[in-house]
């Protein structure tokens, strides 16, 4: 019990502790700022960047212009990959000679990239090209988080300026972002997870002997080799290659997800040992917590700063230790009174179902946690098989808009809609006209608050409305019953959250779900992008106006509590009824 | 006029993107990688006198007495194929609710499988690891209670004592990294290979 405390511990501590001093680094980068060593080396190709895409580095963009940018370089990214992934086949890099994808998969795996989702209705190792993994979906990998960064960044100088409608230049924060934020961590996690036995090559899939070779039924079953109904043999098994660990390093780091590999981080080609557990673990929270503390040095009051971590951190804790208790308890089914030793004596214990053996019950629910904290969305255990009320709070994380820190950079945006929607309401309560960071909230600021808020609530119950109307959907189910639904409800949530996780028995490669899921995740990225950067353009027109006795403090406990509240109110409020369908009603039929 | 611009800078920016991020990176990491960690870049695969035997990264299935046995496997074909274009195995998760009939079904199967094969473990309880499907599928570790508890088995079946079986357990077992890091586990292929005097 100690060690698994002192485990919860050591990945809590560490992660603050690494993304204070980021913080501070990536509000120097993003000012344009030296740095370090780095800026000997990188200066130039930055500057080579911008002489090819020919754009003037000095140039700061209105938000109108910053928008369409964004908008710009998001579409041809989509049409890009999704062209890409059609025509896998005639590509080089691929050993294994795999086809193109179909149209409605290849919309739905360019739409989840690009929109730093990383929904996956395919299975990488046996579907796509080290071609589309590396030349394809790496790549998104990096740019979608610094987008994400850039329009953070843009919200922040909105929020300071006084008069200024400028909020930088779009292509300058992407490419900072990229340059010395993403590939320099990327590059260490990748060595990292090497080292411990990730693989990256450009070989062919390894072919091995089998120990024990096995038969095969009539009816394709796998049965044990002297069977009599074995009607062949197969004495090989297959261990897949490829450049795993450079793809593995910025699908965490960027709070992407998409694994290289079908199961993603529970495969031990991904994620080899409780080290690279840790490293990847940390990698994915790192950088949208680092966000949260660089909010409070650009409005040169750390205090706001603290005062957002605070209130995501005690939902983080909360969720953490919510799912960990289910998870360590297990069910009566696994139990099957007493017969299975569900004790922490020499084995993890508890529900292992989905979970592997180097990871157990703790860091299993660790990465739970953060995964749906962060929009990360990757995962070391299988979700599917976690309790039902240890799986319904990863549920909760993401219904919350993503807002637990959430996604890099669009984590931040969205809580600061919620910040602005609470300033308002306590506002109303003592009748005085809403203020934030010493700036008047007017009716335009609250509509763009609204819609960052509702969002994902909204998109969410939308799309489980439409996928649960459609009889062929419950063709799709790996479980029946109220687990059947839940698989349906958490792949409209982690597309509405742009997470990508998934209750993966759920077969999510037909066409319907392919456009619906797609086109959900879409609208949940642009739709808080543009209202941001209208939230930005609107506030940096905005005096200041001077602090006054009456104003309402927002880096108080006070305020910490409000805004946690609100976030509840919205998020969780709108899921119950949902939530009461699926996985609650699963845990109280488990414990008739 | 000036969002042509915008959009022609988009466009070059994707393509710049794409060489940076996409071919250079990945070029870097690669070549790094198989400078300095050659047998973890190529997937950890044991090979003696020629023969690849599995990596130690990815389990096999075992249900022979005289090996030890590791998590509950759902292996199939149809995914891959060898280079003859024969069927080979891959392995993936169930995906079960654990709350589930099937899921109580699977485990009491599996149970009265394991308590088959161990008649002298009698009533004791089994280690959960044992009865249940891994994240991956292909989890390539056990816990060393699950280790522990087939001991006596494979001393009968092998002609091995006791003693000699743990011997070989504790060579391939995995302490917590830095004595904290994730659970002890125990690699099963590397055991029973060394239990048919491969390794």
């Amino acid at each position: 019990m100690m060690d698994e405390l002192l485990e919860y511990g050591i990945y809590l501590a560490l992660l603050v502790a690494l993304a204070v001093p980021l913080s501070a680094y990536m509000n120097r980068v993003m000012a344009g700022e030296k740095v370090a060593v780095l800026s000997r080396v990188l200066v130039p190709v930055e500057n080579a960047v911008y002489r090819v895409i020919r754009v003037d580095k000095n140039e700061s963009m209105g938000w109108k212009k910053y928008l369409v940018s964004a908008f710009a370089f998001s579409a041809l990214c989509l049409v890009g990959l999704f062209a890409l992934l059609m025509l896998q086949g005639v590509l080089p890099l691929n050993p294994e000679g795999l086809p193109g994808l179909s149209w409605d998969l290849a919309f739905n795996t360019a739409v989840s990239f690009v929109t730093n989702t990383n929904w996956q209705a395919y299975s990488g190792e046996a579907s796509l090209s080290y071609f589309s993994q590396a030349i394809g979906l790496t790549v998104q990998n990096f740019v979608t988080p610094a987008v994400g960064l850039a329009v953070l960044f843009a919200l922040f100088r909105g929020l300071v300026s006084t008069g200024d409608r400028g909020l930088g230049n779009f292509f300058v924060d992407v490419t900072r972002a990229v340059l010395f934020v993403l590939l320099p961590l990327s590059l260490v996690v990748a060595i990292v997870d090497v080292q411990q036995g990730s693989p990256q090559n450009f070989n062919e899939y390894e072919t091995v002997q089998l120990l024990e070779p096995v038969g095969v039924d009539a009816d394709g079953n796998i049965v044990e080799a002297d069977d009599p109904a074995a009607v062949k043999t197969i004495d090989q098994a297959t261990v897949p290659m490829g450049p795993q660990a450079s793809q593995v390093a910025i699908k965490q780091l960027g709070t992407n997800g998409g694994g290289f590999n079908g199961v993603n981080s529970a495969s031990a080609l991904e994620n080899p040992t409780p080290l690279t557990n840790l490293v990847q673990c940390l990698s994915l929270l790192l950088i949208p917590v680092a966000c949260v503390f660089s909010f409070g040095r650009f409005v040169a009051d750390r205090r706001q700063g603290r005062a957002v971590f605070a209130a995501m951190f005690i939902l983080l804790l909360v969720a953490l230790v919510a799912i960990a208790a289910f998870e360590q308890t297990g069910t009566p089914q696994l139990a099957a009174d007493g017969q299975v030793c569900m004790g922490t004596l020499d084995q993890s214990g508890g529900n292992m179902e989905g979970k592997e053996t180097r990871f157990g019950v703790t860091d299993s629910s660790l990465w739970a946690a953060f995964t749906t904290a962060a929009s990360n969305g990757s995962v070391n255990a299988m979700h599917d098989s976690f309790t039902p009320l240890g799986g319904m709070v990863p549920m909760v994380l993401m219904a919350l808009g993503e807002v637990v820190f959430g996604g890099v950079g669009s984590g931040l945006y969205g809580m600061l809609g919620f910040v602005i929607l609470t300033v308002f309401i306590a506002g109303l309560m003592v009748g005085r006209t809403p203020e934030y960071l010493g700036k008047k909230i007017g009716p335009k600021e609250m509509r763009m608050a609204v819609i960052l808020c509702i969002t994902t609530p909204l998109l969410i119950l939308v799309s489980a409305t439409v996928l649960a109307l459609d009889p062929a959907t419950a063709a799709s189910l790996n479980n029946s019953g109220a687990h059947g639904f839940s698989e349906v409800l958490y792949a409209t949530v982690s597309a509405g959250g742009n997470n990508g996780s998934a209750f993966a028995g759920f077969n999510a490669n037909t066409q319907m779900i392919n456009v619906v899921l797609g086109l959900e995740m879409l609208a949940n990225r642009f739709i808080p992008i543009a209202a941001a950067l209208v939230l930005a353009g609107s506030m940096c027109t905005r005096q200041k106006v001077a602090v006054g006795a009456g104003t309402l403090s927002t880096s108080n406990a006070l305020f910490v509590f409000l805004l946690i509240l609100m976030v509840l109110l919205v998020g969780a409020l709108t899921m119950f009824p949902a939530l009461a369908l699926g996985p609650v009603a699963e845990h109280l039929m488990m414990m008739l | 006029m000036k969002q042509a611009k915008t959009w022609a800078s988009a466009g070059l920016f994707f393509l710049v993107t794409t060489v940076l991020c996409g071919a250079v990176y990945t070029v870097v990491v690669t070549g790094i990688a198989q400078a300095i960690f050659p047998y973890q870049a190529n997937a950890s695969i044991i090979e003696v006198d020629g023969t690849k035997y599995g990596s130690e990264l990815v389990a096999q299935q075992f249900t022979d007495d005289d090996h030890m046995w590791g998590r509950l496997m759902s292996p199939s074909t149809g995914t891959f194929t060898n280079d003859e274009g024969e069927d080979v195995l891959w392995y993936g998760p169930s995906n079960l609710s654990p709350a589930s009939d099937d899921f109580a079904q699977s485990v009491q199967a599996r149970v009265d499988e394991i308590r088959a094969a161990h008649p002298e473990k009698g009533d004791e309880p089994i280690p959960s690891d044992l009865v249940t499907n891994s994240g991956s599928g292909f989890d390539p570790h056990i816990s060393p209670a699950a280790a522990e508890y087939q001991v006596e088995r494979l001393a009968k079946n092998t002609g091995k004592t006791p003693s000699e079986i743990r011997a070989i357990i504790e060579q391939c077992t995995e302490q917590p990294q830095f004595g904290i890091l994730g659970d002890a586990r125990v690699n099963v292929l590397k055991v029973n290979l060394m239990l048919d005097g491969i390794l």
